[in-house]
């Protein structure tokens, strides 16, 4: 393999593997939108809080309570933040989702979600302080390779998981009840009430699948991220994009956009400098929004007088 | 004074107006009438500027109006309502009818800096509410009002523009037979002024007695066209409303 | 003659707090707040009056701070000039942003607008040669010497922005506002060309928050971008929403609240941060009309 035909498959490979994490914070957003027209801006403050867990998962409760190896310890933290994204999906909706559902307001509760992330964010700050957290994954500490490719157990592990999850998704929607009765909800919510499914309830549960996968991406990204109780702004605007970029609501178009976005960043770090790569990744925003604002799989409406 | 021409239009594949054609006289009433679906809504649409035709041509006084934006035709003298009333429902009643004078408006914008609120029409405001029966709530929130009201605010609110022509969508529609007399009676005073009515409709009684020309669409298609009487003998057109069963 | 009466009041207080609070620190919270009240000012006519949800004021902020204390440090331009010069440019840069905005609806222009203002703060942040980044601008003196002139200024200059942007809502150019906000197609059938309007108020709104920026950098002293990340539009959308969006006293209460509120929490140590983001929510969720709307009540 030439030198370049190797470089450009490992730049390749690095954004599959970001791409799969950007994917995974960004399907929960779109998945919201698709069954609410709503957008969770705490979102990606679940992302952190996902983070944290699986820091304070990792370093202090699997090895020092549990006795446990590490990679068990990490393993765990996927499933601990799993959880925990699914505890505030539940608790976000109970409280401001559900009450605000009757008035069809489009902006507040948009706005309302804006207050919880900035109170998640103080919160954060208060109780861990503003210095970066760092972990490692035990994962990451074994390459290995194929060719003159290489991967860690890490990014084998991420695309293993967002595959699978990804793959667990799409046969939910598809294939169970409740994921069509979801997929119902999210086309005319009337109509689906008065076939006797509770919209409520699929809404409820659309929310906390969003945030369980929020908590976990964050698990999977902590050891990548800088982790501070902000980590969520730096990725929120990327997921933004994502989401706009693929279509908001719809889930094929955000993996597509998601991994492109991954794969976009691979590419300008190595020649750009990271700095650069927030902003390259929002001028794609604002021109996708301007030339095509339904995203990349379009669709048409007109409004209605 | 209003002409289409060989209008079309369609969404997303769905023809809803098709080769339709008519044509306003000055200072008359005219209805647009069909049965549901006939495309009349969507026509109105496309004479005010809410829709752009995919084909067909549009003028006003002599002038060609295709392609022009909704707000645009207001300064060549066009006003509508809307069948699903718009109000500025938070705004009060006196503050939706003084926004319809939005296109007069032509104090220098550094006096609003320097003086605010000049009171310019409101006087005028006051009487074209007095005009529509509601002077006295002129404070009330326009989203307080009960439905009839709201329409004939929505009538008031428009007036402002001063408009040549005052198109009307459904706006006999939800108000009981009180309200439609008096909706009646406001119309006819209103052409009396000189302005010059299209009023698309469902309700005969109202079209029968007010206006001097019908336009009938159906199926997005022109279908028939003339007096009211002539209109209300039409077999095809009878057929139209009622399906065939009762044509002559 | 109410507003008259109203005026008077509000020259009196702003003409006593720097007496009423005379500690070196409270002055200086002083000073903040009225950056504040600015800055919710801003805001307050592209959302509350025009009815756009705008995340990127943070943004001209920081243009206003950075463009001023460039043309000063760097090109030594007199203060004042360099000022109007950065207003313009904020107003300028609005307008641009707005040409964007104005075709999006809801969601989408709060994530444009956020979007801007993240874009404008990696600008800050990267363009070393110009806005030395992260090292920051070192040395920067106010217009005016002493804590309370300083407050004196930006309060003046406060309450003449009020005065004259409470003018303009009284006006019919305030009616087309509100009448874009409650309903954009019905205010085309009376010939409103919304997007100008939006444009307009974009513009406004950008150079008023360029205003409040051109201040920061002497208060404080040094300039870093940290200052100008997309928290600080945050902080300004939950002034404008807790104090009254909508009406033109809302946002300065919200404004004067949300300033002093942390500051006589100061027992409660971190925590007391999270006043905006609770405050904002329970806001939202209870008192859609904010503080404002709680007093009319009565």
């Amino acid at each position: 393999m030439s030198d370049l035909a190797a470089l450009v498959v490992q730049q390749g490979l690095n954004g599959v593997y970001l791409g799969c994490l950007y994917v995974m914070v960004a399907l929960g957003l779109t998945l919201i939108y698709g069954v609410l027209n709503q957008i969770n801006f705490a979102h990606a403050d679940f992302v952190t809080v996902g983070a944290f867990t699986a820091f304070f998962a990792v370093t202090r409760l699997a090895t020092k309570v549990l006795g446990l190896p590490e990679a068990a310890g990490y393993l765990l933290s996927l499933v601990l933040a799993l959880g925990v994204g699914a505890l505030l999906g539940l608790a976000i909706n109970a409280a401001v989702f559900a009450p605000l559902r009757e008035r069809g307001d489009e902006l507040r509760p948009l706005i309302a979600t804006i207050g919880v992330s900035v109170l998640l964010e103080n919160a954060q700050l208060a109780l861990f302080g503003p210095i970066p957290y760092q972990f490692d994954s035990p994962f990451g500490q074994h390459t290995f390779h194929i060719g003159r490719i290489f991967f860690t157990g890490q990014s084998v592990l991420v695309i293993g998981v967002s595959a699978l999850s990804i793959g667990a998704l799409y046969a939910f929607m598809r294939f169970s009840f409740w994921g069509k009765a979801l997929r119902a909800v999210a086309q005319d919510r009337e109509t689906a009430g008065l076939m006797g499914i509770n919209p409520g309830l699929l809404i409820g549960l659309t929310i906390v699948i969003a945030s369980a996968l929020a908590g976990m991406a964050g698990a999977l990204l902590g050891p990548v991220l800088v982790l501070t109780p902000f980590a969520g702004a730096t990725v929120v605007v990327k997921a933004f994009a994502i989401v706009i970029i693929g279509g908001f609501g719809n889930m094929q178009g955000t993996i597509i956009a998601g991994i492109l976005v991954g794969i976009i960043e691979a590419f300008t770090v190595q020649y750009l400098g990271s700095g650069l790569i927030d902003l390259v990744v929002f001028v794609l925003l604002l021109v996708m929004l301007v030339l095509r604002p339904t995203g990349i799989i379009a669709e048409r409406k007109e409004e209605n007088v | 004074m209003l002409s289409a021409n060989n209008i079309s239009k369609s969404f997303g594949g769905v023809r809803a107006v098709r080769n339709v054609s008519l044509s306003v006289p000055e200072k008359s009433v005219c209805a647009l009438i069909g049965p549901n679906g006939a495309g009349k809504s969507t026509m109105l649409n496309l004479l005010s500027g809410v829709y752009q035709p995919d084909a067909g041509t549009l003028t006003f006084g002599g002038t060609s109006m295709t392609g022009l934006p909704a707000y645009a035709r207001v300064r060549l003298g066009i006003a509508r309502t809307f069948q699903k009333i718009r109000l500025f429902k938070q705004l009060s009643l006196l503050e939706n009818v003084l926004a319809g004078f939005h296109i007069h408006q032509d104090t220098p914008f550094w006096k609003y800096l320097v003086v605010g609120d000049t009171g310019r029409f409101r006087e005028e405001a006051r009487e074209l509410l007095a005009f529509v029966g509601l002077g006295a709530r002129a404070a009330d929130r326009a989203g307080a009002l009960p439905y009839g009201q709201q329409r004939m605010l929505e009538i008031a609110r428009a007036l402002a523009t001063r408009p040549k022509l005052f198109m009307l969508d459904e706006p006999a529609a939800g108000l009981n037979p009180a309200e439609v007399d008096f909706l009646l009676q406001r119309l006819v005073d209103i052409a009396k002024r000189g302005t010059t009515l299209l009023v698309v409709e469902h309700n005969m009684d109202l079209v029968m007695n007010v206006a001097q020309r019908v336009f009938v669409l159906d199926h997005g298609e022109p279908l028939f066209e003339g007096t009211p009487r002539e209109v209300q003998a039409n077999p095809r057109v009878i057929e139209a409303y009622l399906g065939g069963e009762f044509a002559a | 003659m109410r507003r008259a009466a109203f005026f008077g009041i509000a020259i009196a207080l702003v003409a006593a707090a720097p007496w009423l609070l005379h500690t070196p620190y409270w002055r200086g919270i002083l000073v903040i707040c009225a950056m504040n009240v600015l800055l919710a000012l801003s805001l307050n006519l592209v959302m509350g009056y025009t009815g756009q949800l705008n995340l990127g004021q943070s943004a001209f902020f920081g243009i206003g701070a950075y463009v001023s204390t460039i043309l000063v440090k760097t090109y030594h331009w007199n203060f004042w000039l360099a000022s109007l010069a950065a207003v313009a440019f904020a107003g300028v840069v609005g307008l641009a942003l707005a040409a964007f905005a104005v075709r999006l609806r809801g969601h989408y222009l709060a994530i444009a607008s956020l979007g801007f203002a993240v874009i404008t703060y990696q600008v800050l942040v990267n363009w070393e040669k110009v806005t030395e980044g992260v090292r920051g601008i070192y040395g920067i003196l106010p217009p005016v010497g002493s804590t309370v002139g300083l407050f004196y200024l930006i309060a003046g200059i406060g309450v003449l922005v009020y005065w004259l942007m409470d003018n303009l809502v009284r006006s019919p150019v305030g009616d087309t506002l509100r009448a874009i906000r409650e309903d954009e197609v019905s205010a085309a059938s009376l010939g409103v060309r919304s997007y100008v309007w939006k444009a307009f108020a974009f513009s406004i709104g950008a150079g008023v928050a360029g205003l409040a920026g051109v201040f920061y950098p002497g208060f404080v002293g040094t300039l870093v971008p940290d200052a100008f990340n997309i928290v600080e539009s945050f902080t300004m959308l939950a002034m404008v929403i807790v104090g009254g969006m909508g009406t033109m006293i809302g946002p300065v209460v919200g404004a004067v609240v949300l300033t002093f509120l942390p500051e006589l929490l100061r027992g409660f140590g971190e925590l007391r941060l999270m006043v905006y983001g609770i405050a904002l929510t329970l806001v939202v969720l209870f008192m859609p009309g904010g503080i404002v709307q709680l007093v009319k009540r009565k």
